[in-house]
């Protein structure tokens, strides 16, 4: 029961990122991220419920807490308002067209289906195929800041990176140590305090969030 | 004897850190930094020679002198001497005592002016350094000596550190000896790759042919371009005019020979030779070496330039040597192989006691006229003449003029060249008759170079201000370069003394013994040296010269009746006096043989005139220049071509564009995960 649930909400994780990477409008975006997360949410919750009934442990309910407290909605609001406060609204915002890049995605997905199929064990026990969606989900985050061309987007990529990192790190661990978890959180929100102030800096200097333009800063 | 050996070297080595430490603990005193460095210096230096010796003579096999393990792997602090550690190390601890008398009164002159404490801690530590390559027995920790030798010579090298030539000449040097040092540090790790070791002291049974070939071929650039084989010596000529003149004594007496002491460790005595080609690269390079070494050493201007190229020359002369015995030993004559490494090591160490000197003079003279262009030279004997008797001393050992030490190595090289000439080995033995002739050329040229030298600089009129001002340089300037003088006609006099040495150390790596072969009758006096019917007795020429000088003169006496002694005005072709402009230049001097060997140095001349004319009254300037193949030819371009590449893709690679930057990090990990796939 609780395995289909947790492959069910690996697949979801992966097709929110595809979902992510067919937006077009920061907005929507920064709403898909909230999906995501509040799909990893659940499935920390999950295994919370499952590790407390099996062995008493309920630090992963802590963590489902942290994770909607930081990533469903302190976070989205922060970007909310970082988007708010930039001037310049200019939408189409990604440098191939959308079903291209979702193919490519779709490649991704292949290759690393590819690469980890190598690996022993795969599919049995602890390190299934969850596994994979996860690190598909990593790939896709990096192209995901590729594509995009205003600075939001890297943050949210950036997002979508550790999203999956931290996913497939919970799912083939069961659960890693308290505090390695706050450690994580802690870095994510410090780096995301940053680049949302870097994002203001960016658009005082050059008017625009557009990262192309910080290439006239070569030396 | 088991006990109290290893207790001098320690006390030896403690004495340098102890210098060290001192030496920035009174940086504020200068003065009494200066000497109390020094005096640390000379202490550990009579100890460690005084162990050396008794280490060579009385002690059997590899001395450990300390042990200290690390918990970080592979990095364990063993420091053993074996025959040939100790054999460097003698030469080093002869050639420091002698420099750092001589700092004593040379680094005066930086007292108020620069931070003499910094300048002997690092002349120290450099020396400390060297005692760690010569004595550590784990390939990494020598690596790690080896890269700090290097490191703290390039901080003595520019430590006079605004002038601009300093720094371009530092800057070269680093750059060449990190890339011998990369080299060395891959012929590491593919030792360790076969053996799962690093003990030098180990076999290396398990490494196949192929890569003992390979590592050869590292070994030989790695430690080819710390010796100034042509043509990795590019560093050479400029790092050891920039550094002070104590330091580059040691740079050049003691320091490049740092690099024979590796091929030995690793290539005779680790890997083992079998092959008959390495000797012959060896051979070749060698021969290359000592001819354009001299050749550019003819056409120097720049006192220390000329005895750094002279030193390229040496160097080959050395590795002529030891390319013989690597021929010989493929070939199994032991005996051979024996005798030619005799003559590599004897003219090692005999080089590192004359060519110290050597720069020392040249320190002297800088420090008494502050130049050291030969063109601004001249007439010094007159206003230096201790300085002048030494370095005529040292000049004429390093031409090989019989009763100085220099003609011993040669010689012996000469013989160990003629004695490997063997019926049934064709090509070989062309090579080294060619060897021999490029020897004896290059014999002829050294003279030439060391006339020009020493008659430029110190005989006729002074050329300039500077050397008409030339002031005399302290008492322990001259007591050094009085000691190595010394030293040299010692040893020139008596070669079985450091003979018997180094037919200990050959015997303890495998060779056998040649002492039997320069066998003698009497006492050291007179102990001729004979090889297959060639007899030498330094002692008996040098006798016999004085006596046909005595005799020459006493039948002038008897048969040319009495000399008269009038005072007279001399011709003087017309002119009222001679000026120094009147007599021969530096350039002038080499110019027929720069003529003669115009192919090499591809001389260009440029006549203008200030005025109009070439034949008006102004005055009209020539100069003449030449080319140095290596740099025009090979340096130049490379950098050139790595430096047009960097600008070109500086900007393709590194665009400034984020977008670009990820897309660089996406692929590499992709390419990895799919390294880690497939293999």
């Amino acid at each position: 029961m609780f395995d289909f649930l947790l492959e069910t909400l690996s697949v979801l994780i992966l097709l929110s990122a595809f979902a992510l990477m067919a937006n077009k409008r920061i907005s929507s975006y920064i709403r898909t991220f909230r999906i995501q997360s509040i799909s990893i949410a659940l499935a920390a919750g999950i295994m919370g419920i499952q590790s407390s009934q099996a062995e008493g442990r309920f630090d992963f309910l802590i963590v489902c807490l942290l994770i909607v407290a930081l990533k469903v909605v302190y976070i989205p609001h922060l970007l909310h308002k970082t988007y708010a406060n930039v001037k310049y609204k200019v939408e189409k915002d990604f440098i191939l067209n959308i079903p291209i890049m979702i193919i490519i995605c779709c490649g991704l997905v292949l290759f690393s289906y590819f690469a980890l199929a190598s690996i022993e064990g795969l599919g049995q026990g602890l390190l299934n195929l969850q596994f994979v969606n996860s690190v598909s989900v990593i790939w896709i985050g990096l192209f995901f800041m590729i594509s995009r061309k205003k600075a939001i987007g890297q943050i949210i990529g950036f997002l979508v990176i550790e999203n999956g990192l931290y996913i497939a790190a919970m799912l083939s661990t069961n659960g890693m140590p308290l505090v390695v978890d706050l450690g994580i959180f802690l870095d994510m929100l410090t780096a995301v305090m940053i680049m949302g102030l870097m994002v203001f800096r960016i658009n005082d200097k050059f008017d625009s969030i557009d990262i192309d333009k910080l290439n006239h800063l070569k030396g | 004897m088991e006990l109290f050996l290893p207790v001098l070297f320690q006390a030896s080595v403690l004495l340098y850190l102890v210098g060290a430490i001192i030496s920035v603990l009174l940086r504020k005193r200068e003065k009494i930094n200066n000497l109390s460095a020094n005096l640390f210096c000379m202490a550990a230096s009579v100890l460690g020679a005084a162990a050396s010796i008794a280490k060579i003579l009385w002690h059997e096999g590899p001395l450990g002198i300390f042990e200290a393990h690390s918990t970080i792997p592979f990095l364990s602090l063993v420091m053993k001497v074996d025959n040939i550690s100790a054999f460097f190390l003698l030469a080093l601890f002869i050639l420091v005592f002698c420099v750092s008398i001589y700092s004593i009164g040379y680094i005066s002159h930086y007292i108020g002016r620069r931070n003499v404490g910094l300048f002997n801690f690092l002349y120290t530590t450099f020396i400390l350094t060297m005692i760690l390559v010569f004595t550590s027995t784990n390939a990494i920790f020598f690596y790690i000596c080896w890269e700090a030798m290097s490191v703290f010579s390039y901080f003595l090298v520019v430590f006079e550190s605004e002038k601009s030539e300093n720094q371009r000449a530092g800057t070269l040097y680093i750059i060449m000896t990190h890339l011998a040092s990369a080299f060395i540090l891959v012929a590491f790790l593919i030792i360790y790759s076969y053996t799962q070791s690093f003990d030098l002291y180990g076999s290396s049974g398990a490494l196949p042919e192929m890569s003992k070939n390979i590592i050869f071929l590292l070994f030989l650039i790695g430690f080819g371009t710390k010796a100034g084989l042509i043509p990795l010596h590019v560093w050479l000529p400029h790092a050891h005019p920039a550094a002070p003149s104590n330091v580059s004594a040691l740079m050049s007496g003691i320091m490049i020979k740092t690099a024979i002491y590796g091929m030995l460790r690793f290539v005779h005595c680790y890997l083992g030779i079998e092959q008959a080609w390495w000797g012959l690269l060896i051979l070749t390079l060698g021969m290359i070496s000592v001819f354009l070494g001299v050749a550019y050493a003819l056409m120097e201007g720049n006192i220390k330039r000329l005895l750094a190229f002279s030193s390229v020359e040496n160097i080959g002369i050395i590795l002529i040597g030891l390319g013989v015995c690597f021929i010989a030993f493929a070939h199994e004559q032991v005996l051979l192989g024996s005798f030619a490494l005799t003559a590599a090591l004897l003219h090692t160490f005999n080089h590192s006691l004359f060519k110290g000197g050597l720069f020392l003079g040249a320190g002297a003279i800088q420090y008494s006229t502050q130049t050291k262009d030969m063109e601004k030279l001249g007439g010094l004997s007159k206003r230096i003449p201790v300085t002048a008797f030494f370095v005529l001393c040292f000049s004429l050992a390093i031409s090989a003029i019989i009763p100085f030490n220099g003609f011993i190595g040669e010689w012996l090289t000469f013989q160990a060249l003629f004695a490997n000439i063997l019926p049934g080995q064709t090509g070989i033995d062309i090579l080294l008759i060619l060897a021999v002739a490029a020897l004896g050329l290059a014999g002829g040229l050294v003279i030439a170079c060391f006339v020009k030298f020493f008659g430029i600089s110190f005989l006729g009129l002074p050329r300039s201000e500077q050397a008409l001002q030339a002031k005399e340089v302290p008492l322990t300037m001259n007591i050094s370069m009085g000691l190595l003088a010394c030293l040299c006609l010692f040893f020139g006099l008596f070669p079985l003394t450091i003979l018997t040495l180094v037919d200990k150390v050959i015997l303890s790596i495998g060779g056998s013994t040649v002492l039997g072969e320069l066998r003698g009758e009497f006492f050291l006096l007179f102990y001729p040296l004979e090889i297959a019917g060639n007899e030498i007795l330094p002692a008996a020429i040098l006798g016999l010269v004085l006596v046909m000088i005595i005799l020459t003169l006493l039948l002038l006496r008897m048969f040319g009746g009495k000399y008269i002694e009038r005072k007279y005005g001399t011709w003087d072709c017309g002119y009222e006096a001679l000026t120094s402009r009147m007599q021969y230049s530096a350039t002038g001097f080499s110019k027929p043989l720069q003529i003669v060997f115009k192919i090499l140095f591809r001389p260009s001349r440029k006549l203008s005139a200030e005025g109009e004319a070439l034949c008006s009254s102004e005055p009209i300037k020539y100069t003449t220049t030449f080319s140095s193949i290596f740099e025009d030819f090979l340096y130049s371009p490379a950098a050139k071509a790595v430096k047009s590449f960097s600008k070109k893709t500086a900007f393709r690679i590194q665009t400034g564009s984020i977008h670009n930057y990820l897309i660089y990090i996406l692929v590499t990990v992709l390419l990895l995960i799919l390294y880690n796939r497939f293999f």
